[in-house]
């Protein structure tokens, strides 16, 4: 998420992180399956396992990069005027980190520390 | 026959638009092409102005948007199309008058990719050979003829014509890249690493469907992803 991330890094770590986004979604569809009736305490019970958690972890992380680099693809596209855009890359990066302070949160009263 | 073809001159104050054209029966020959009809309807109207040469799709210089899709008038089958025949320029280029458009922006692109084998030792005195298999990496991607038909169905290149190379640029770089005899691939590769120049492709393909050489620039692209994996990892 640095200014490094671009031309090839970006396309690979966009290719990397969706491949990980996939494994972790059939992983916790196959979670919720064997569990039909989960209730709260197995809920936490279950995303307290550090291994879990540390899954959940980077699923974060590269659900956070995909959606940055994915974002900031769409708007290098169709948004011309670079006050235009610099303003959208910093509402997009706002949210996003709102959205993993938010995430490192749940996942830190998970973990409970 | 019916045609409607598009209508305009940069120089003129008029309005771009539509104009039919008719072309009676008697006039189409059998197995006719589009360019044939076109050079016909020019003979009505001598101010209709296309661009055309070999007539046999090797030069590249009448490639309009024909029914909606890009292609070369003169290896189009009249009888292909449906009536009637909607006539436009190239799709995102700036038009000079009807169907002549500016081609500077595309030849600019090719430019950029820098198209001629560069060697960092000596010309040897003799040719430089490649195997079978070194040429064969070629094929698919030296017959592009530069009609432009590809780019100017790009919608990367429509958004980002000035920083995207676009798909008949990027083939060419592919073409270099591969090439056994250049000494430049790493170079060509760090100039394409950014942002802009090739990674706007996003695959959409519009390239591949409409390529009147049947060619596979989104493939070239991919192949020049793989060269640029292969140097940094």
């Amino acid at each position: 998420m640095s200014a490094g991330l671009s031309g090839l890094r970006a396309w690979l770590a966009q290719r990397l992180s969706a491949v990980y986004l996939g494994l972790y979604f059939i992983f916790a569809v196959l979670a919720i399956a064997v569990h039909p009736h989960l209730s709260y305490e197995e809920w936490r019970s279950w995303l307290a396992n550090p291994w879990v958690l540390l899954a959940t972890g980077i699923f974060m992380v590269a659900l956070l990069m995909h959606a940055w680099i994915g974002v900031r693809d769409i708007l290098l596209d169709y948004v011309h005027p670079l006050w235009l855009r610099v303003s959208a890359y910093g509402l997009v990066v706002m949210f996003l980190l709102a959205c993993g302070l938010w995430a490192a949160k749940i996942l830190l009263q998970a973990s409970g520390l | 026959m019916r045609f409607s073809i598009y209508r305009y001159a940069s120089e003129s104050d008029g309005k771009p638009g539509m104009q039919d054209f008719d072309l009676s029966d008697e006039d189409i020959e059998p197995g006719m092409m589009l360019l044939g009809a076109l050079l016909k309807l020019k003979e009505q109207d001598p101010t209709l102005s296309f661009r055309r040469s070999c007539q046999e799709g090797v030069c590249g210089s009448d490639a309009m948007n024909i029914n909606g899709r890009n292609g070369l008038a003169c290896i189009t089958p009249l009888k292909s199309l449906k009536e009637p025949v909607e006539l436009r320029p190239l799709p995102g280029m700036p038009v000079i008058r009807d169907l002549v458009v500016d081609m500077e922006n595309f030849y600019r692109q090719y430019r950029a990719a820098e198209p001629w084998l560069q060697l960092d030792e000596p010309e040897p005195e003799v040719e430089i050979k490649q195997s079978p298999q070194q040429r064969a990496q070629l094929d698919g991607l030296y017959e592009c003829i530069l009609c432009g038909c590809c780019s100017a169905a790009c919608p990367s290149y429509w958004w980002n014509p000035e920083r995207f190379l676009g798909p008949a640029a990027l083939l060419q770089s592919a073409r270099f890249v591969l090439d056994s005899r250049d000494q430049a691939t790493e170079k060509r590769l760090g100039q394409l690493d950014d942002a802009y120049k090739l990674f706007r492709c996003h695959s959409i393909m519009n390239c591949v469907q409409v390529c009147p050489k049947g060619l596979n620039p989104t493939r070239a692209i991919a192949k020049i992803k793989h060269a640029m994996l292969k140097k940094d990892f």
